[in-house]
């Protein structure tokens, strides 16, 4: 037995027209998730559907096709709107509204309209199973965040990263240096700059913990001639030279 | 002494016996087995207990995983014993004869998308697939620029394809959700509607549950099924408008005039669309079509017949003019981009059975994998080529107006060009796809084919292999071995499926050049400082991982040439700089190069380090050439974390 009230397409125009007010007025991540997926996945493709007219003979198969009208919704929609240079939340808001009113007046003033198909009575369930399955969907989203949170932990290479650049904002007479560390912990360096071989600034004994950052903009002479600066990081605890970079000073 | 008439009884023409078997076995013969048990109510205590079962096999996965990265030995044991838990028992459940539609189709969702599940979870922040990064980064572009068909030097063709990117903006402009996330529910749901797409194609076409359900289990042993379906790429996409197409022209087949125009609306929909989303899946859609199209052409008897016709025809012309057209309006890069594959990968079979000489690619050693997933692939394959035998004349037999009790007269009906359906024809005669596709898949140049044939041939192989297994191996009454042999026989190919899906599936330590292998944070680090201090859009250089993340984290101009026809392993390899190589690099407006050391651990895994194309590696590139640049002068190492250096190369043509 069908559903023979067009309410679906009122309220797919009232789900579009929502979205539309949230892209344009609310930044709330769930809210517009709500909303907004349904609409790129279902509302679109179901309102279009109706307005083809399509005969579907099962829940599964006007689900089917109603996913895939709405992709292709999708997919005219960023062709248009791309044309339109509206290619913004908000033109995709006000696009998915469009496709789905102007379905749905075609669909409402169709006399030849399928109803639509019948949804399959629920599965009876005793609460031992939907206390089962309700664990089950713990286990697997839980199983999820430990994979997010192990692999946010593991970092199968520990290392020092060691940088130096003309200037960090593109003003000359100046260089940046910079050491990052990505170590299991905190290491001990003594810091030596040279302009054309002649030393600049030294700076000793930096303790980077894992995960801190260090920089330093050092001023530099400009001379008419390029020169070549170089950072040297020596490491106190076995006294060699660690890493070094360089960089070019341009002349004035 | 024996009686008489008793010898004669007895004597049987041994010939004569063996091709009655043959035919027993790989006959047209229908009256075995009855496709369908009555109907009856899910058993919602085996839903709840499976679901559960899937959740914990997933756990086990996960941790898998986690000690694959840790290199613990204990990896495969977790890994493969939580897919075993995983595909054993769901397959055996939903291949079992007497069971409700609803409940094969919750059991068919619930693998697929625990399977997806598998694959989100190797890499759960972030993407990490070669394919995945190449369009990821085309997202991006078009979700900062806000412009489509901007240039992409990493996929050239991807422009011209850009559904899956439209898709991609739309979902994370709505929401606001970040790319990633917003990915990966367009391929959830992507995987949701293939299946039930699938299903109902193989529903529509057999009028059976039961065989949409088995054939849905034995395209799960395709070798693409499990991972690079579930890419963000854009056959993902391309493959379930695809069969979404498939299935509603399936359907409309019985229906009359106006009812069938409006399901042709919707295929117009779904063939435009995709043919601006991927260009094989869109070839794929031309050809069955047009075979469909050719086959209502030939066929002799049928009700409907002129306006079937007409119907089919028209959506033969749509499903071959509108990729063509697109091509057309966006010039033609798909010879140069597909082209060379088709070309050496032809040649190399041919080279293989005439036994000409190979391409080098050919003499390397071939990519190893453990020896049980070795050998759960070949069962696999054999097994589908066991489905394949007994299923050809039986699923024949199906599209012959003969009825289920003709026998061969069923395949002379064929032959006289009377059939039911020719959607069944052409799917039986597809399936010979596969031992091609399996040919192609045995050398190393026609891989690539071989794989990505098996995506659309495992849809004829999955509805032969399944008629085979109704009618032959489940038989009229399914009890003892023939009720779990043949789910035994499913869950070693859906294991197959995962086995060929990748070289090694289990998240495990850095590898040199292996693809997703080599994707580790130290190198997303790197392309991010690169971003953060050198600011976004540098031309820069690398091999070919690095580029990836330079141009995906780093926002970086990765290119793959420094000048028109000179590429960037040209410069990386040898001791020393040559004149033409420095004066190309001078000349060039490259900005920064990039150096991985650890390129010089190891040989490349996949062969090579930069380019496919280029020449096969067997020995690692040294250290001593990846840092010649220390010594030229204008050129400066300005980034160093032991492993990666970045040189400044501005200075070599005046920039700095």
């Amino acid at each position: 037995m069908g559903i023979p009230s067009n309410r679906d397409l009122l309220v797919a125009c009232l789900w579009a027209g929502t979205t539309v007010m949230v892209v344009a007025v609310n930044d709330s991540l769930v809210l517009r998730t709500a909303l907004g997926a349904p609409m790129v996945f279902l509302v679109s493709g179901h309102a279009v559907l109706r307005a083809l007219g399509v005969r579907t003979a099962s829940a599964l198969e006007h689900l089917a096709y109603t996913v895939g009208a709405s992709l292709a919704a999708g997919i005219g929609g960023g062709f248009a709107l791309n044309a339109a240079g509206f290619l913004t939340p908000l033109g995709w808001a006000v696009w998915f509204w469009a496709v789905t009113t102007a379905a749905a007046l075609v669909a409402v003033r169709r006399r030849d309209a399928p109803d639509l198909p019948a949804w399959p009575a629920p599965a009876k369930l005793r609460l031992w199973q939907g206390a089962i399955m309700m664990l089950a969907v713990l286990v697997a989203t839980g199983a999820y965040a430990l994979a997010v949170r192990d692999e946010a932990a593991y970092r199968e290479f520990k290392y020092t990263e060691f940088w130096i650049l003309p200037s960090a904002n593109g003003e000359s007479g100046r260089l940046t240096v910079g050491i990052r560390s990505a170590e299991t912990q905190a290491q001990q360096f003594d810091l030596e700059i040279i302009v054309d071989g002649q030393p600049l600034a030294v700076f000793r004994s930096l303790t980077i913990a894992p995960g801190d950052t260090w920089t330093r903009q050092i001023p530099v002479p400009v001379l008419a001639v390029r020169q070549r600066a170089e950072a040297r990081l020596y490491r106190p605890v076995d006294n060699r030279l660690y890493r070094s970079v360089a960089t070019l000073v341009p002349p004035i | 002494m024996m009686p008489a008439h008793f010898i004669a009884r007895t004597k049987i023409n041994p010939l004569q016996a063996a091709i009655r078997f043959a035919s027993a076995v790989i006959g047209p013969d229908l009256s075995s087995g009855s496709a369908d048990a009555p109907s009856q109510q899910a058993n919602s205590g085996w839903v709840a207990v499976l679901c559960l079962t899937v959740a914990t096999a997933l756990l086990l996965v996960v941790a898998g995983h986690a000690a694959g990265r840790r290199d613990y030995e204990v990896a495969p044991l977790f890994f493969w014993s939580g897919v075993v838990l995983l595909v054993v028992p769901t397959t055996l459940r939903a291949a079992q004869p007497m069971l409700a539609r609803g409940e094969r189709l919750f059991l068919l969702f619930l693998l697929a998308e625990a399977l997806f599940y598998c694959k989100v979870v190797y890499s759960p922040t972030g993407f990490i697939a070669f394919d995945e990064f190449l369009h990821g980064i085309a997202a991006d572009d078009l979700i900062t620029a806000r412009r489509l068909f901007l240039s992409n030097s990493l996929l050239p063709i991807g422009p011209t394809y850009p559904g899956l990117e439209i898709l991609a903006m739309a979902i994370v402009d709505l929401t606001g959700l970040p790319l990633f996330v917003a990915g990966t529910l367009l391929l959830a749901i992507l995987k949701g509607t293939f299946i039930g797409a699938l299903f109902l194609f193989f529903e529509s076409v057999t009028g059976s549950p039961r065989i949409s359900a088995i054939a849905c289990l034995a395209y799960m042993g395709c070798s693409t099924f499990v991972i690079f379906e579930s890419m963000f790429s854009y056959e993902s996409l391309g493959i379930v408008l695809c069969v979404l197409a498939f299935a509603v022209e399936a359907a409309s087949k019985d229906l009359a005039r106006r009812p069938r125009l409006k399901a042709l609306g919707l295929i117009a929909l779904l063939l435009a669309s995709l043919a601006v989303t991927h260009h094989l899946s869109a070839a794929f859609a031309a050809i069955y079509f047009g075979a469909l199209a050719a086959l209502e052409a030939l066929r002799r008897h049928g009700r409907l017949r002129t306006h079937a016709r007409t119907v089919v025809g028209l959506t033969a012309l749509l499903a071959i003019a509108l990729p063509l057209l697109w091509v057309r309006a966006h010039g033609n890069t798909l010879t140069g981009y597909l082209g060379p594959v088709v070309e050496t990968g032809f040649k190399t079979l041919i080279g293989k059975i005439v036994g000409a000489p190979t391409p080098r690619s050919e003499h390397l050693g071939a990519l190893t994998q453990p020896v049980g997933m070795r050998l759960t692939t070949l069962l696999a394959i054999l097994l589908l080529s066991l489905g394949l035998a007994t299923g050809f004349f039986r699923s024949l037999a199906m599209a012959s107006p003969s009825g289920a009790r003709a026998g061969w007269r069923a395949i002379q009906d064929i032959l006289s060009r009377n059939w039911r359906d020719s959607r069944i024809v052409l799917l039986t005669l597809l399936a010979f796809g596969f031992p091609v596709s399996v040919a192609f898949r045995l050398t190393n140049a026609g891989w690539e084919i071989g794989n990505r044939m098996g995506t659309f041939v495992f849809i004829a192989v999955g509805l032969v292999v399944a008629v085979g297994v109704v009618h032959f191996w489940q038989g009229r009454t399914p009890r003892g071995w023939r009720r779990i042999a043949p789910a035994v026989a499913l869950t070693v190919i859906v294991l197959g499926g995962v086995t060929t899906s990748s070289l090694n599936p289990i998240h495990g330590r850095y590898r040199v050049a292996a693809d997703q292998e080599s994707i580790e944070p130290m190198g997303i680090e790197t392309a991010r400082w690169t971003k953060e201090w050198l600011g976004a859009g540098n031309r820069f250089t690398a091999d070919r991982i690095n580029r990836l993340l330079l141009a995906s984290y780093g926002r970086q101009d990765a290119r793959i040439k420094i000048a028109e026809g000179i590429y960037s392993a040209r410069i990386f390899e040898g001791e020393e700089l040559g004149p033409d190589e420095l004066y190309a690099l001078a000349r060039s407006n490259i900005d920064f190069l990039l150096v991985d050391l650890r390129l010089s651990t190891a040989p490349p895994v996949l062969g090579f380090y930069f380019e496919p194309w280029q020449p096969q590696a067997g020995t690692p590139i040294s250290g001593a050439e990846l840092l010649k640049f220390d010594d030229i002068q204008g050129i400066t190492r300005i980034y160093d974390n032991g492993w990666i250096i970045i040189y400044d190369m501005r200075g070599l043509h005046g920039n700095s």
